[in-house]
């Protein structure tokens, strides 16, 4: 806006600007300790005009298979920065923002569930034609984690292992929901005026108080990261508030996957049969999430045999398990990448492998 | 292993139902520390020093009762929130509860000036502790205008700062709220977005937004029930979920072996062959509240909801007329409340020099005790009825005592005078109620039986066991399926007959000063003996010469049910033999 670019933003309600929001990024990436690469992946019209993806990645002359990881709802590649570097000790690793959010493009997704969620495959899928990554191992979290497998149903030659930590939008809403414990008149009248609203609504309501509502709403998450990022009281809060006060367009395109009040209305329970039998699904779960952590098992026993599904629950982790227990999260994915590697699957053999034998071994 | 409690007011039900949980599955989890902020600190507190949690129970619900009774509810002006609590723990903890909790209970407070969170933890007395958990309790408004001090620095209510200090890694965290916790209510609603709040992680669900209502404003008998037997649910599901849940025999290798290491990534190493450990676990699993708080919570329903004035309150036309009639009946209730409030003082002040003048004849100490002003820190609080009836009761006991005295003035006479008037209601319930506390009634009978007659065995060791702690305490089934609890008592500095023999003690004695370099200092032994006796009178409770090294072994088994030592389990005996050890065993 014109306006916004003489006065300094002053006039801008959210204080939203890409500059600031490129900068804090810069910041909490600097604890990293590999050389990486950000930049726009230019994916062409797949769901506005031109969707430009932002991209980080690391490592990428290692000839082994890549990690490719989506970020799951409100946040942004800064926030893998605990994980980033000890992936890219081994594999290149890609890390996206996804379409409509973070720093990527945001344009109008579709109110439609199944088309958001092609919409969302197709734009991951558009980004991998365009860096030529020929087959990757798929990490999401959270949102990210629903995406990861709908494009792993959709494109599964394309993916040499599944990882989900802490997925969402597994399980399928329960009939009986509110018959155990009965709430009153008003708080169905909160929820129900809510419910409407995007997710994030309240922040962006906030304005110029937004970083502090981050703040104060989930000091934990900065606390978190403060054995890794200097300065996270900060940064974090910021980085956050400047990720989700853009126009929220990917916040909209998830209230639309969204049936009542967080659950997801194709839920992936019903889906899990369409998965390649022959695409081996590692699950990590934090113990104490809040995400049911049964669907794990779920997915286990619905998987036909000889599909490989391991499933670890990591003790003391909440949903943001790749931050609470970084250190074992990340033992657990660098295993499930090398076992990514050790597999020879002869159907992903024509799409030109580059692999040589050599380097399966880790 | 340590435990914290989030504060969560009024829900605080909740931990009553994990607590019961942990008390029957896991008692080897509450070896470790405590922590808690508000509601939380006090059921640690509780927990900690072992208050029987129907006790608790009933006392909570006494709480509601108080607190719904009002015509502003819990903001009514004659509930003191922070009086009733008082008065709670004056009845419930022990005499000696800040040596127990000292170093182990972590209370949460809120400095005022400047909104830091500070964790307590070492407690010299025991005003000093209920201070403290007083101070962890204040809501301001709520509770009253002015934050209590603690040590001279007003505090208030730990959730300001940090609802759920968590002490290190290994600590099992307990929240009301669906969130982030070990224990935790799990909503089948929203998955999605949950916010932060003084490090208590709470989910934006329905049910989170009816509980947060219900911090302050308590929610009816039935409600608070089915939070208590959530609580007891969500315990026991953490517990089966990482297979805490074994047999005694497996209990005590494991406390010995590695209490650190359970929530650690390594999966905790049980026996899974252990048959007993399989049965105690499938029990566990379609397992209840015991009945013993289900009553509690049954009678109180039905007291709530039998009765023709409970039958008129519940019509809806009744409680229309109670809303609209609020702003009459608020009026007369800060007139109540203030008036009771001056002339509680001035008859409690009245109440207080009586008793003061009484007990200048008994013993200075209580005389000491109640010219501490620190006895009366909330006594800015209506209890009229309350000074009154103690008014009268001790002119009572005043009267009481000038007949006895003109009767007999022996030494024996004041001795049962002593027992009977003052102290009588001290003693007794210092003794006998921790006794019956800590075990089961049949022994409260018999206990009833020795305290007239003379010193016997039986009184001996009940005061050790009343004034040691347990060096180690579980429950467990016997072959005829009776519960059963063992307690292991240090006795090696008991001074009573019963205990010990003079020539055991003898033994003992010497053998406390055999150490490998002692053979040519037998001199110095004796010089050490003399000490010993000057220092007798400060170091009277104290182990001062225990040494651990001496292999000097004695067990001595007192059972109220028929049981020898050959059954209780191996481990024991083992852990048994560095010790000088005292067993009792009970049956329930």
């Amino acid at each position: 806006m014109g306006l916004d670019n003489w006065t300094g933003g002053w006039w801008s309600w959210t204080r939203q600007s890409d500059v600031m929001l490129r900068n804090v990024e810069k910041k909490i990436l600097s604890c990293l300790k590999t050389a990486y690469k950000r930049f726009y992946v230019d994916i062409g019209s797949v769901v506005g005009e031109s969707d430009k993806i932002w991209t980080i990645s690391l490592n990428e002359e290692s000839p082994k298979t890549p990690l490719v990881m989506l970020h799951g709802m409100g946040a942004g590649v800064a926030l893998w920065c605990p994980n980033l570097d000890a992936f890219a000790a081994t594999r290149p690793v890609y890390a996206i923002d996804l379409l409509g959010f973070g720093r990527s493009s945001r344009p109008k997704f579709s109110s439609d569930a199944a088309k958001v969620e092609a919409q969302w495959v197709d734009s991951v899928e558009e980004w991998r034609r365009e860096l030529n990554l020929p087959q990757f191992v798929l990490l999401g979290h959270s949102l990210g984690g629903y995406i990861a497998t709908a494009y792993a149903i959709k494109y599964p030659d394309r993916v040499r292992h599944l990882i989900l930590a802490d997925p969402w939008g597994f399980p399928e809403k329960p009939a009986n929901v509110y018959e155990k414990h009965q709430v009153p008149l008003w708080v169905k009248a909160v929820a129900t005026a809510v419910q409407p609203l995007n997710p994030l609504w309240a922040l962006r309501a906030a304005g110029p108080a937004g970083r502090w509502l981050v703040s104060k709403t989930r000091p934990d998450l900065s606390r978190k990261f403060t054995p890794y990022v200097p300065d996270a009281e900060t940064v974090i809060p910021e980085y956050i508030h400047q990720c989700n006060s853009q126009t929220p367009s990917g916040e909209s395109a998830f209230h639309a996957l969204m049936h009542g009040f967080g659950w997801a209305k194709n839920p992936m329970v019903k889906r899990v049969n369409e998965i390649s039998p022959s695409l081996p699904v590692t699950v990590l779960y934090g113990s104490r999430s809040w995400v049911d952590n049964c669907t794990g098992q779920v997915l286990a026993e619905t998987r036909p045999k000889g599909a490989k599904t391991y499933v670890q629950v990591i003790n003391g982790a909440g949903h943001h398990v790749y931050l609470d227990k970084a250190d074992l999260f990340n033992k657990y994915v660098i295993e499930a990448c090398a076992r990514a590697d050790d597999d020879e699957q002869p159907s992903i053999r024509d799409a030109n492998e580059t692999d040589p034998p050599a380097n399966t071994t880790s | 292993m340590n435990l914290s409690f989030a504060g969560c007011g009024f829900l605080g039900i909740y931990h009553v139902g994990v607590a019961v949980c942990f008390k029957k599955y896991a008692p080897h989890l509450l070896l470790g520390k405590i922590s808690g902020a508000s509601f939380g600190a006090l059921s640690a507190c509780c927990l900690l020093c072992d208050v029987p949690i129907g006790e608790i129970t009933s006392d909570v619900l006494r709480v509601v009762r108080e607190a719904r009774a009002g015509s502003l509810g819990p903001f009514s002006p004659s509930f003191n929130v922070q009086n009733v609590l008082l008065e709670g723990m004056e009845k419930h903890l022990p005499h000696d509860v800040h040596k127990i909790v000292s170093g182990k209970l972590h209370v949460s407070l809120t400095r005022v000036y400047d909104g830091k969170n500070v964790i307590v933890s070492e407690f010299a007395t025991r005003q000093d502790l209920m201070q403290a958990l007083l101070a962890s309790c204040f809501v301001p408004v709520f509770s009253g205008m002015l934050p209590p001090r603690f040590h001279g620095i007003r505090y208030m209510d730990g959730g300001f700062s940090d609802n759920l200090p968590v002490l290190d890694e290994n600590t099992i965290t307990v929240s009301p709220f669906c969130g982030e916790s070990d224990i935790c209510p799990r909503d089948l609603s929203s998955q999605l977005f949950h916010v932060n709040v003084a490090n208590t992680s709470i989910e934006i669900s329905k049910q989170n937004i009816n509980r947060f209502a219900r911090i302050l404003f308590p929610p009816k008998p039935e409600v608070l029930s089915n939070m208590c037997k959530q609580g007891f649910d969500d315990a026991l599901r953490f517990l089966h979920r990482n297979n805490l849940i074994s047999c005694t025999r497996c209990l005590a290798v494991q406390t010995t072996f590695q209490l650190q290491d359970v929530l650690d990534d390594t999966s905790f190493d049980y026996d899974p062959e252990c048959e007993e450990c399989k049965t105690h676990r499938q029990d566990a699993l379609v397992d209840n509240l015991p009945d013993t708080v289900m009553t509690i919570f049954q009678n109180a329903i039905d007291s709530a909801n039998h009765g023709l004035v409970n039958w008129v309150m519940r019509q809806r036309g009744m409680q229309y007329l109670s809303i609209l009639t609020i702003p009459y009946r608020v009026p007369i209730d800060i007139m109540y409340a203030t008036f009771t409030n001056y002339i509680g003082d001035r008859v409690e002040t009245h109440a207080l020099q009586y008793s003061v003048v009484r007990n200048v004849h008994v013993r200075r100490k209580i005389c000491r005790r109640h010219n501490n002003h620190m006895t009366r820190f909330v006594s800015c609080t209506p209890k009229m009825s309350k000074s009154l009836w103690r008014l009268s009761l001790s002119l009572l006991q005043q009267l009481h005592g000038f007949v006895y005295y003109a009767h007999d003035r022996s030494d024996v006479a004041a001795q049962i005078y002593y027992k009977l008037t003052a102290d009588r209601k001290r003693e007794l319930c210092d003794k006998a109620g921790q006794m019956e506390r800590r075990r089961a009634s049949e022994v409260r009978i018999s206990y009833g039986d020795t305290v007239l007659s003379d010193a016997d065995t039986f009184e001996h060791i009940l005061s050790v066991t009343s004034h040691n702690d347990a060096l180690l305490a579980y429950y467990y089934l016997d072959s005829d399926n009776k519960m059963k609890l063992t307690e292991i008592y240090d006795v090696t500095d008991a001074e009573s007959a019963a205990v010990q023999s003079p020539a055991e003690r003898d033994a003992n004695r010497h053998l406390e000063f055999d150490n490998d370099w002692a053979a040519d200092l037998v001199h110095d032994n004796e010089q050490l003996d003399i000490e010993a006796m000057d220092e007798e009178d400060e170091l009277a409770d104290r182990n001062i010469f225990s040494d651990p090294e001496s292999e000097w072994v004695r067990r001595c088994s007192i059972s109220s049910a028929s049981e020898s030592d050959g059954e209780q389990p191996e481990s024991d005996q083992r852990l048994a033999t560095n010790l000088n050890n005292y067993t009792v065993t009970h049956m329930d």
